[in-house]
Order: C-alpha cells, then sequence, then structure tokens
C-alpha cells in the first residue's frame, strides 16, 4: 500500500511476549452475503503439526487460503512472525487436494519449480530436492514424469515441492483427499515421517478424523455456516505414532470426542 | 510393442497400390474421357516431362506458403499475449478480430491483388491470413487453460509475472500453438494458391489454372500430387518435433 499517512510507530511492548508463528484474532471472511468464516481466533508455534476439521462447507479451504495471504479477510488480523499478512504470504508452502503439478517437468523438475519461481538457480536447489525425494520414498523416480507416477507419488512431489524453501509453515488443503484408503493410511505415516524430520510447522486441512488424530497435535474443530472454531482438542499421543497407535484407547477416545464435537456443531 | 515403420505403412500402401492398377486397367473400360481422368501413367510421364517446371513452382508456392504461416506465427502468438495482457486489447481487438473473422477470406483475396500487386507479396499476406486465425485461437487458450491453482503456487513462491509467462503460461501455451500450426499449414497453402490463381505468373496455382485452360489433365494431376506431398512432409515435420518436444501430450505419451 502506498498510503502516504504515516502512523507513528507503535512502541515495543515492554515484555516480549513468545510470538506465535502465526495468529490470527476474530478473522471473519464474508463472500456477498454468504459468511464464511465468522471470528475465528487461534495461534500456532513453531514445529506444530494443527489440523482443521469440520464438515463440508465449514470455510476451511477459505481459512487455509486466508493464511497463505491469497485472499485477504473483511477484517480481523492474520499475523505470520508478529507481522501483518499482506498478499501472498512467501514464507508459505502450500500443498492442494490435487498435486497441481506441471506435465512437461519431470518429478525433481516440479519439486524444483517453486525456486525458479524464487528467482534462484535451480543448481543452488538441486541436492536439497534429491535428499527431499529420497525422504519422500521417491529415489529413482526424480526423472519420472507426472503421469508416469500414482496418484499418492504425485503427490508425494508436492509435499516435497512445498518443503523445498524451507518455509516456516506449510498449508495442506485435503492433501490426501484424492486418494484411495489405503494409500491415504500409509501416506498419513509418510507425512509423520517427513515432518518429523523436517521440523516444519504444518497446518492441515482434512475431513478425516483419524488422519487428525493421528498426526496433530492439536485439531481445531469447525462448525458449518457459519465457519466457527468450535473447540481445540489437544491430541496427547507420544510419538511417533504408528499403526497400533490407531487402537490404542486413548485414539480411540480422542477420534470419537472429535467426530462427537463435530456432529453436535452441525445439529447446531 | 511399437510396430515397425514397413509394418505400419505396409497396409497403406497396399490399398494405394490396389486403387491404382484398378484406375489404369479399370478406366478404359468406361467411357469416361482421358481428359476428364487420364490414366496413371499418363500422368507418371507428364509428371516426368514437366518435373523441372513443377519442381520451380512447388519452390514458389512453398515460400510464399512458409513465409505467411512464420508470419501468421509471430503475430498470432503476439496478439494472444496483448489479449491477456493488456485489458483495452482485449476489450477492442477481440469483438473486432470475431467480427473479421466473419468474413469469408477467400473473398479478400482480389483486394489483396489490388493493394499488394502480382508479385509474391499478396501471396504471402494471404497465406498469412488465412492461418492467423487457428494460430491466434489456439495460442490464446494455451496461455490462459490453466488451473488456478498453479498461478497460486507460483505467486506464493514469490514468482514474477515474466517468471511465470515464461515458465508456466508459455510451456502451457506449446502444445495449442503446435496444433494451431498443424490446422494453419493447410490453410496458409490455400491462401498461396488461391493468389496464384487470381493473379501472377509463378506458383503451382498458376500452374494448375495453365492445366486447366489447355485441357491438360494429367499436368493438372501431377501439380496436386506434388502439392500433397509437400503437405504430408510439412504435417510429418511438426509431427516430429511433436514427438521429440511434447511427449508429455497426453496423445503422445507411449505406455
Amino acid at each position: 500500500m502506498s498510503d502516504s499517512t504515516v502512523e507513528p510507530r507503535q512502541p515495543a511492548p515492554a515484555v516480549a511476549a513468545p510470538t506465535a508463528l502465526v495468529e490470527l484474532s476474530s478473522v471473519r471472511k464474508v463472500f456477498d452475503d454468504l459468511i464464511a468464516i465468522d471470528g475465528i481466533s487461534f495461534q500456532v508455534t513453531d514445529n506444530e503439526f494443527v489440523s482443521i476439521v469440520g464438515p463440508s462447507g465449514c470455510g476451511k479451504s477459505t481459512l487455509l487460503r486466508m493464511l497463505a495471504g491469497l485472499i485477504a479477510p473483511s477484517s480481523g488480523a492474520i499475523r505470520l512472525r508478529g507481522r501483518p499478512l499482506q498478499g501472498p504470504a512467501r514464507d508459505v508452502g502450500m500443498v492442494f487436494q490435487s498435486p497441481v503439478l506441471l506435465p512437461w517437468r519431470t518429478a525433481l523438475e516440479n519439486v524444483l519449480f517453486v525456486a525458479e519461481m524464487r528467482g534462484e538457480r535451480r543448481r543452488t536447489y538441486r541436492s536439497r530436492a534429491l535428499d527431499l525425494l529420497r525422504l519422500a520414498g521417491l529415489a529413482g523416480f526424480e526423472n519420472r514424469m507426472p503421469y508416469e507416477l500414482s496418484g499418492g507419488m504425485q503427490q508425494r512431489v508436492a509435499i516435497c515441492r512445498a518443503l523445498l524453501l524451507n518455509p516456516s509453515i506449510i498449508l495442506m488443503d485435503e492433501p490426501f483427499g484424492a486418494l484411495d484408503i489405503i494409500t491415504r493410511e500409509r501416506m498419513g505415516f509418510e507425512l509423520q515421517n517427513i515432518w518429523s524430520a523436517s521440523r516444519s510447522t504444518v497446518l492441515f486441512v482434512t475431513h478425516s478424523i483419524t488422519e487428525a488424530a493421528l498426526l496433530s497435535d492439536r485439531i481445531l474443530v469447525m462448525s458449518a455456516r457459519p465457519g466457527r472454531l468450535v473447540e481445540v482438542v489437544r491430541v496427547d499421543l507420544p510419538r511417533p505414532r504408528e499403526r497400533r497407535t490407531l487402537s490404542s484407547p486413548r485414539f480411540v477416545e480422542i477420534a470419537a470426542h472429535v467426530s462427537e464435537t463435530i456432529a453436535g456443531g452441525w445439529v447446531e | 510393442m511399437a510396430r515397425s515403420p514397413a509394418r505400419r505403412l505396409g497396409k497403406p500402401i497396399a490399398s494405394v497400390i490396389a486403387v491404382l492398377l484398378l484406375w489404369q486397367f479399370g478406366l478404359p473400360h468406361t467411357n469416361i474421357p482421358t481428359y476428364v481422368l487420364p490414366l496413371p501413367t499418363a500422368i507418371a510421364v507428364r509428371l516426368d516431362q514437366t518435373f523441372g517446371a513443377l519442381i520451380g513452382n512447388l519452390g514458389v508456392t512453398a515460400s510464399t506458403t512458409l513465409l505467411g504461416l512464420a508470419l501468421a506465427l509471430v503475430i498470432g502468438v503476439l496478439l494472444a499475449l496483448a489479449v491477456i495482457f493488456v485489458p483495452a486489447v482485449n476489450a477492442v481487438l477481440v469483438p473486432v478480430l470475431a467480427a473479421f473473422n466473419g468474413i469469408p477470406k477467400i473473398a479478400i483475396a482480389p483486394l489483396f491483388i489490388i493493394w499488394f500487386g502480382l508479385g509474391l507479396e499478396s501471396k504471402i499476406l494471404l497465406a498469412f491470413l488465412l492461418a492467423l486465425f487457428p494460430i491466434f485461437v489456439n495460442a490464446l487458450s494455451g496461455l490462459v487453460e490453466i488451473e488456478a491453482d498453479v498461478f497460486d503456487l507460483a505467486r506464493l513462491a514469490g514468482g514474477t509475472t515474466m517468471r511465470i509467462f515464461l515458465k508456466v503460461r508459455l510451456m502451457n501455451a506449446l502444445p495449442f500453438i503446435v496444433d494451431g500450426l498443424k490446422v494453419g499449414f493447410p490453410l496458409a497453402l490455400v491462401g498461396s494458391i488461391v493468389g496464384e490463381f487470381i493473379g501472377g505468373n509463378r506458383g503451382i496455382g498458376h500452374l494448375i489454372l495453365s492445366g486447366q485452360f489447355n485441357l491438360d489433365t494429367p499436368l493438372v494431376f501431377a501439380a496436386l500430387l506434388l502439392i500433397s506431398l509437400f503437405t504430408t512432409a510439412g504435417i510429418a515435420l511438426i509431427s516430429l518435433f511433436e514427438k521429440r518436444f511434447l511427449g508429455w501430450r497426453p496423445s503422445r505419451r507411449q505406455r
């Protein structure tokens, strides 16, 4: 904004509170007459894995797009490392429901795409890209074209791409929504591995309560129309979480609780 | 399993030979006069007699066609770019172009002879005019038919308009532009030949017209044969480019 009015700088707070990585305060988004998001506030700290669950149409994707700076909130504020977000956030990695790979690029070239968009040389990021692909179990597939990869592999390439520039936060919008249930489960564990190895912060939108409970430190449960934050569920299961975590009593308890909360928000 | 070229071409070649044999030995039993439909052997003899003149004139037609096509490629892509990046051009130019496209472009040919003379210029410009629209329309589709998520991704990574243009839009448009060329190439040839029909004394169109005046039907057939070989070679060249550089296209994938 090239507004010429210069405001006096705010004095720094006397006691520096630990700045959250992401901070939403009373964020509201209205499309024409439809209230998509109605006053949501929450914080995400470094290295946290936070899921957002809720019924269809609760504005999860809208929330994520606002966090990326792709759309602006109607009111309220979003801060990234204490600084208000204006325009597309450059320190954000994004994974969509579909892989969004460029069909003329190999897996490796697709991962490097974001580096090229930033104006970096491919060479600088090549070894990191190869490491990420290996971490995602794609060693040997670096030079394959997207159409030669399965849906799950394509989505893993997309996750590597989101991680390449080492963003402060990775936003995932139902990244496994288009996969079959078996691949989906395996991808959950893969993501946990990649996440713990790369020490990144993840905000994960999903429809799957199992997925949310398995991966998250916290689950934000939203209600639909208007999208509101109903409850924040802390997932205190030990890490790394494994297949047998799925049948532990604590896991089942948490999943049931989230499920009931969503149902409650729905009836309301 | 990729079939060898010899096996792939076997059946078409056999059927062409069959048709030629039927033509050669069946025609004398009908009462179709030879000036209406000459025998294949008569066409071959005429092709041999006039080969030098045919090749020379084909060269003229080929040059005007390819120059017109090249011009259509450059202007067509530039117009598509202008439409995308300059909103005023989009608002003004697109309706004008759509209206202009409604005129049968062959009908403009006589005007082009008046404006640009009997030389090669009028033929090049006619070839250009006919090839322009398919290339322009295809280039435009290729530059805009891109998932919105791709742009979001590029912008989040810090992509500038120029980088997005070079690495996303242009790459996406390439197969569309090639399709435009495939349609535009035979149309450019039509432009050149119609130009030669209307005015001038060079080119394969001129040769065909003189064949008509002299009832030299074998010459007309010989000219048609050569011109279709030229078109086939051109399309084959474009397909080769596709196979080499656009192997990722769904239609070109080898499984």
